[in-house]
């Protein structure tokens, strides 16, 4: 026992007023983020971003839903951020042990971990608000690029998300192992677990693994997502799933990094704990949800998620143009190839005038999701009574802005499908490659309409052809004729289509008058054409 | 008593750091003196609530540190130096004092110049921009005495704190330490008798994890003479005497 130099008492201070908290830790903050190691990797990121989020998007059509495929749907900009924000915020949560700050800190009022959440906010805000920075600005671009419909908002929220969980999971890396070879470890763990979601992405349309962040077999799937936000709001379940699959993992990670008995007091590692556990069950429950995810018309459904207000049309004035006599409407979004739609219209309507099964008008409808046996569906059909030729161009490949996609090739490929598309609807071949007889006269038609014989193999394979055009292409490959398609251009199906083609204008017009409904139903052959 | 330590160990594994301390003191400054490995620093890391003890009972300031909020309340009133003093070479001298602070739960309102004059007093107000990564060793360690005392804390603990310090330093920080101990208790762990002798009224010796003498530099100063114990200075020798007295009595034993 040892003795004492003076025995005065300890003086008294008053508590510490409740309200000081928030402005402490404002200030805390501020001083964090005014020297976190975040905004020194920005510049790093905003280059990946521009070539590998903005640049590959300008090459698709003005449309949010593809401009946005590659940069939200397959989830680029979350792979040019993740592994980066992952890193970054591994080296601050190994700040203290690297820099052999833990005594000094744990030796203060403020519990490590709250200390440490400190830390981890300035780094995820700086990582955050630079992704909404430049998505923003993204947008603004396509914005006066004229890109037309929604942004999907509910997507760059989930980019969001992610982001934040790479900076929790890398955080917590760094808090648990404390070395300099935190920071390339979390980037590399990030760079590979994006990897494995890509890969994945690719090979899982259904199941848990729509909760993957860069899945893509979502509301981006097909080509229908030209459409989406468009016809229809961005369904917003999946997105909704996958932001609380996200939230789960950040908040479990910064739950762990308050376990350890240096973090603070009993009852602080036992709420670090409940946090921990939040997360994983926010997570499970996110994947669970996921799993129960089909696809419906207009997107991706998850029941427990879902709001029937997302399945209401949005409400829009048509732009119309004329295609001769005949009226040609297209959602207000795709105003902009209403003249080449109409162009290319013109002369198989002015072919088909009069005939029992020619259109009265055209009109553009919301183009379907992809059903489950993976078919696209058709995008011009003859419906309706008076008949209407519906036209569903989101499963088009729409003419694009890049310099590769624009000038006369493109358009004249997109004014050739959409004849052959328009023919073929007109033989009522359906979903099938058709009868002999149907696709000599669907060949007919096009040729007359300005789309030579030889160029029309080059349509059957272009994006947005539905799936009766391979077996064409394969036949015509093959060099040998086949039921499922036209055969070589020697063979008799285009034989019979020269010969067709070659008759009057008022020939051909007599013979479908009194021909068409039975090269409609099928029952005609090769030889009994003209 | 700002500090009551009863019959306190500390064991890392099989090694014994603190072997039974038993200590009490208030305000004034307190030096701890030993060799290397005595248990200076572990003893001090347990005053600073960093590691609990292995066995024994603490108090600090009045309160048990075992508690969450006593602990808490403690800190608040704490200021501590460790020896290896870590840093953010990012931030500068004064983000780096407001940042623990901040930590120390200092009314905000009170924060920028109470932060103003601990750099002041470590005579660093005309560094006070500069980044800490531009900073020399000494001055680093200056920087650590303005964290540590930027809360006017009741309980000062500071291990080493003028390694790395030049003469004239060292000087005017002893001066600190006294002023500092007029209503404060100030623990310094050195092994420079000199810092002990110029501003402790009171000093510990430590030898493998025991207290083996307590008393005033004086005091200290009497168990060297005449012994032929080797030292330049009194307190050098009396300090010698008493390390090979307890090292006689452990190897007896």
């Amino acid at each position: 026992m040892m003795a004492a130099v003076t025995s005065a008492p300890a003086r008294l201070r008053t508590p510490r007023a409740v309200r000081a908290v928030p402005l402490s830790a404002a200030r805390l903050l501020r001083l964090e983020l005014r020297r976190s190691v975040m905004p020194w990797i920005l510049p790093l990121i905003a280059a990946l971003f521009w070539f590998d989020s903005y640049r590959p998007s300008t090459g698709t059509a003005a449309l949010y839903g593809l401009r946005t495929f590659w940069n939200m749907g397959q989830g680029h900009t979350i792979i040019d951020f993740g592994p980066f924000v992952a890193g970054a915020a591994a080296w601050m949560g190994s700040r203290d042990g690297r820099r052999d700050m833990a005594d000094l800190v744990t030796a203060t009022a403020w519990p490590r971990w709250t200390v440490q959440l400190a830390t981890w906010a300035a780094t995820a805000v700086w990582a955050v608000a630079a992704y909404l920075v430049f998505v923003a600005v993204m947008f603004a671009v396509y914005a006066r690029q004229g890109v037309a419909g929604t942004p999907p908002w509910w997507w760059v929220a989930a980019g969001a998300a992610a982001v934040a969980a790479f900076s929790a999971a890398g955080f917590a890396v760094g808090a648990y192992w404390p070395s300099r070879f935190a920071a390339p470890v979390a980037a590399f763990g990030g760079f590979l677990a994006m990897a494995l979601s890509s890969r994945t992405g690719f090979s899982h349309t259904t199941g848990w693994a729509q909760i993957l962040p860069t899945n893509s077999n979502g509301n981006f799937d097909g080509s229908a997502q030209a459409n989406a936000g468009i016809f229809y709001p961005w369904t917003p379940d999946l997105p909704v799933a996958r932001i609380m699959f996200l939230a789960g993992i950040a908040v479990a990670a910064l739950g762990l990094t308050g376990l350890p008995a240096r973090s603070g007091g009993r009852r602080l590692r036992c709420a670090a704990a409940v946090v921990a556990l939040a997360g994983v069950a926010s997570a499970w429950t996110a994947v669970d949800l996921a799993s129960t995810a089909r696809l419906t018309t207009h997107g991706m459904v998850i029941p427990a998620l879902h709001d029937a207000a997302n399945d209401v049309p949005i409400r829009y004035t048509p732009a119309c143009g004329r295609a001769g006599t005949v009226p040609v409407c297209v959602n207000p979004a795709y105003r902009s190839w209403l003249p080449d739609l109409t162009a290319a219209l013109a002369p198989m309507l002015a072919e088909t005038a009069g005939l029992p099964g020619a259109p009265a008008r055209a009109a553009q409808f919301a183009a379907p999701y992809p059903s489950n046996n993976g078919a696209l569906g058709e995008p011009v059909t003859l419906g309706g009574q008076p008949l209407v030729l519906r036209l569903s161009l989101g499963l088009l490949n729409m003419p694009g802005s890049c310099r590769l996609c624009v000038g006369p090739a493109v358009q004249k490929g997109f004014a050739g499908q959409i004849k052959l598309l328009f023919a073929h609807a007109f033989v009522d071949a359906g979903a099938r490659p058709g009868s002999p007889a149907q696709q000599a006269v669907q060949a007919a038609l096009e040729d007359t309409a300005g789309v030579p014989f030889a160029d029309q193999t080059m349509l059957l394979t272009m994006t947005g052809t539905p799936w009766w055009g391979q077996p064409a292409l394969l036949a015509l490959t093959n060099g040998s004729e086949s039921g499922n398609g036209p055969g070589p251009l020697a063979g008799p199906v285009y034989a019979a289509a020269r010969r067709f083609a070659a008759l009057t204008p008022a020939a051909r017009h007599a013979w479908l008058s009194a021909h068409l409904a039975a090269l409609r139903a099928g029952q005609l052959t090769l030889k009994e054409l003209p | 008593m700002n500090v009551e330590i009863s019959d306190v160990t500390r064991r890392f594994g099989r090694t014994q750091a603190v072997a039974g301390v038993s200590l009490e003191t208030g305000p004034g400054v307190f030096g701890l003196l030993g060799p290397n490995g005595a248990g200076k620093t572990t003893l001090l890391r347990m005053m600073a609530t960093v590691i609990p003890p292995s066995s024994g009972r603490v108090r600090l300031l009045g309160r048990d540190p075992g508690e969450y909020g006593p602990r808490r309340e403690i800190r608040r009133r704490l200021g501590y130096l460790p020896q290896s003093l870590g840093y953010y070479p990012g931030f500068t001298v004064a983000e780096f004092v407001e940042y623990f602070a901040l930590l120390k739960e200092m009314p905000p309102a009170q924060v920028p110049q109470a932060v103003a004059a601990a750099i002041e007093r470590v005579d660093l107000g005309g560094r006070a921009r500069a980044k800490l990564r531009t900073l020399s060793g000494g001055m680093l360690r200056r920087v650590g005495i303005a964290q540590a005392i930027v809360n006017e804390p009741d309980l000062l603990l500071l291990d080493e704190p003028t390694s790395g310090l030049d003469p004239e330093q060292r000087v005017a920080f002893r001066a600190l330490l006294r002023d500092l101990g007029e209503r404060a208790t100030v623990i310094v762990s050195t092994h420079l008798v000199e810092d002990v002798g110029a501003a402790c009224s009171d000093v510990a010796l430590m030898e493998a994890g025991k207290i083996v003498f307590h008393g005033t530099p004086d005091e200290l100063i009497a168990h060297g003479e005449g012994t032929g114990a080797a030292g330049d200075a009194p307190l050098e020798r009396g300090y010698s005497a008493v390390l090979a007295a307890a090292r006689s009595a452990r190897a007896a034993a």
